[in-house]
């Protein structure tokens, strides 16, 4: 089954959706969006679920505030008759180290200079927010209470039905086996359920998008390693927003539904594309949730999972085409913030591929900053 | 294995099924007696000859379906309840399938119940069309149940109550319905994964201990796959709800 295409996305999460909902709202016809399983299969919808402006850099600042200024109005702007169940119960950040207390004021001031309203708390402010917190373990902590979390599943299929509407095709269950380029120009991209001629290919192909670049001999400086998270029982609600530490290693939050989930990094965990769950992470993960906030020892573990965060150098995203290959676009690397940054890589995207000037200036989160050496990297990633 | 099991295999059932022209054409009795015994009420209650009159009183009995006007007479005679009436001439898309009830209380006129197959195992929803309570000598009563016509042949017994209703709940932990199910499969979420993130079936407590299968049951039936060919959610741990502080090691278990 052949076809003809203007755009051919690979990858059917939240980047890869809303990237062809953008496309279509500005008026491309013919957008195919190729997923290898279903939506939101991948990292999207094994993700923590949470979305704060509280940033390190002012870029990142910058995307997740436009994208949570947009998912406080996605219901509505993409008429979706579900819930993406967004819900601003601030993050709570707390340090662990003096270093880092000292870090967090600088962010703070960062933030506040680009309209963000966090605050800088100390311990017993902190512990006003969330009561079952041992303060004694922090040095002090932020606040936003415009940060939040929502339904990564809802969200996704709200961008994919908004994107149907508007005439995307979705192909589920399809693979990319291939790209045909002639010379320095995309010609199509071939699956195994047919070949789709296309003069534009955006990779949002989350942890695959490495092999998707090695179709096209294009090696994205880029790597996988697995992260893992639990979810416990539902209980009543007790803790509004999320907790989360870089040094102390957690994050936290209970959602609507009730129950807690919880993740933090190891960096011995496996960088490759395995998704299996391991018993250190749950050990590790209940003795950190048992030291930092005593209460939840209580709860009970209902299941645990794995996703893939996909890293670049510096913790921020890939965005943009390259010189080798006319019409291929990165958006990859979202270092385990791709989720957050879906409704602001989907706009900025489109942009790019419509030859528009960007809504935020992003010509410095192309691919060959690394070759530039000019890296500012974001300290704030569990 | 029916004389081990009390289940007929589909060899016996090819044995004593009329021709699918004959079941078209209207009511017809279906006699699923397998065994010799000395018995033959089904013979002398017949008024029309079908049943064909017994050499000896072990024969199995045998039936002319052009004889056969689908009377019942047999069917409340039968003393092994082994007869059926089947009217395939119904509808297109529904068949009606007289079964012989010896229990109390009598479903009602109009409700709907669950058709159980020869091996008790629920397979549809059916709609009791007819209710004839039991007189005479052995007062077996009669319902008739309106069922999908690709379940004539199957149902044979039905339990009173609902269980295909779409009110009942699939995923207990999550108090997810099966119309809520059915709905979602109509809108093109066709695996067991995408309705788990989508609706949460499975994301509760059990894990899906019970309901993975059911959804799956249900997809399947859905979009006519084979269950054996369809992929299972994955099997996360812990397998069973495990407390934070025991794994943390500071507490005991009270």
């Amino acid at each position: 089954m052949n076809k003809t295409a203007e755009v051919v996305i690979i990858g059917g999460g939240i980047s890869g959706t809303s990237i062809a909902y953008n496309l279509a709202k500005k008026g491309v016809k013919d957008v195919v969006v190729v997923e290898k399983a279903y939506l939101a299969s991948g990292a999207t919808g094994r993700c923590g679920a949470g979305v704060r402006m509280q940033w390190g850099t002012e870029r990142n600042c910058k995307l997740a505030k436009m994208s949570i200024e947009f998912y406080e109005n996605a219901n509505e702007e993409l008429k979706y008759e579900r819930d993406i169940e967004f819900n601003q119960g601030g993050y709570l950040l707390v340090a662990g180290t003096e270093k880092e207390d000292e870090q967090f004021k600088k962010n703070v001031k960062l933030q506040n200079s680009l309209g963000i309203p966090s605050v800088y708390l100390t311990p017993k402010e902190a512990k006003e927010i969330i009561p079952h917190m041992d303060e004694s373990k922090i040095i002090g902590g932020t606040f936003c209470p415009k940060d939040g979390h929502l339904n990564p599943f809802h969200t996704t299929e709200a961008f994919a039905k908004a994107a149907k509407r508007l005439g995307v095709e979705f192909m589920t269950f399809t693979q990319v086996i291939g790209i045909e380029t002639q010379g320095n120009k995309i010609k199509g991209v071939h699956t195994d359920r047919g070949y789709i001629s296309t003069p534009i290919v955006v990779n949002a192909a989350g942890a695959h998008s490495k092999e998707i670049g090695k179709m096209v001999n294009i090696d994205i400086p880029i790597y996988s390693q697995r992260h893992q998270i639990l979810v416990t029982e539902p209980v009543d609600p007790i803790q509004k927003p999320m907790y989360m530490g870089f040094s102390l290693n957690i994050y936290c939050q209970q959602t609507p539904h009730g129950s807690f989930i919880m993740g933090r990094g190891d960096d011995n965990e496996p960088k490759d594309l395995r998704v299996t769950s391991s018993w250190q992470f749950m050990e590790e993960m209940a003795r950190t949730c048992s030291e930092l906030l005593p209460l939840l020892s209580k709860l009970n573990i209902i299941r645990q999972w794995a996703g893939l965060y996909t890293m670049t150098a510096d913790a921020q995203p890939i965005y943009g085409g390259v010189k080798e290959l006319e019409g291929f676009y990165l958006a990859v690397g979202f270092s385990g913030h791709g989720f957050m940054l879906g409704p602001a890589t989907g706009l900025l995207i489109s942009e790019m591929i419509l030859g528009e000037t960007n809504t935020i200036d992003i010509s410095d989160l192309d691919i060959y900053r690394f070759e530039r050496g000019e890296l500012v990297l974001e300290p704030s990633v569990v | 294995m029916l004389i081990k099991t009390g289940i007929p295999t589909k060899e016996d059932i090819k044995g004593i099924v009329p021709s699918k022209e004959r079941r078209e054409k209207g009511p017809v009795a279906i006699i699923e007696c397998f065994q010799e015994i000395p018995c033959n009420p089904c013979y002398t209650a017949c008024k029309f000859g079908a049943i064909k009159e017994f050499e000896n009183i072990n024969q199995r009995p045998i039936i002319d379906f052009q004889l056969c006007t689908g009377c019942g007479q047999c069917l409340t005679k039968c003393p092994g309840l082994a007869i059926f009436i089947i009217d395939e001439s119904y509808s297109d898309t529904e068949a009606l399938v007289q079964i012989p009830y010896e229990f109390l209380p009598l479903p009602k006129e109009g409700i709907f119940v669950t058709g159980l197959n020869r091996e008790g195992k629920p397979i549809c929803r059916a709609k009791v069309v007819k209710v004839k309570q039991g007189k005479g000598e052995n007062k077996t009563s009669v319902i008739t149940l309106k069922v999908p016509i690709e379940y004539s042949m199957e149902v044979r017994f039905l339990n009173i109550e609902d269980y295909f209703s779409d009110n009942t709940i699939i995923c207990r932990c999550e108090g997810i319905t099966l119309g809520e199910i059915k709905n979602l499969i109509k809108e093109g979420y066709e695996t067991i994964d995408e309705i788990k993130r989508i609706s949460r079936a499975g994301m509760g407590p059990c894990q899906g201990r019970t309901c993975r299968h059911l959804l799956l049951q249900e997809i399947a039936k859905e979009t006519g796959q084979n269950m054996k060919n369809m992929p299972m959610s994955t099997f996360r741990p812990p397998i069973k709800p495990i407390n934070i502080g025991i794994i943390a090691g500071g507490e005991d278990d009270e």
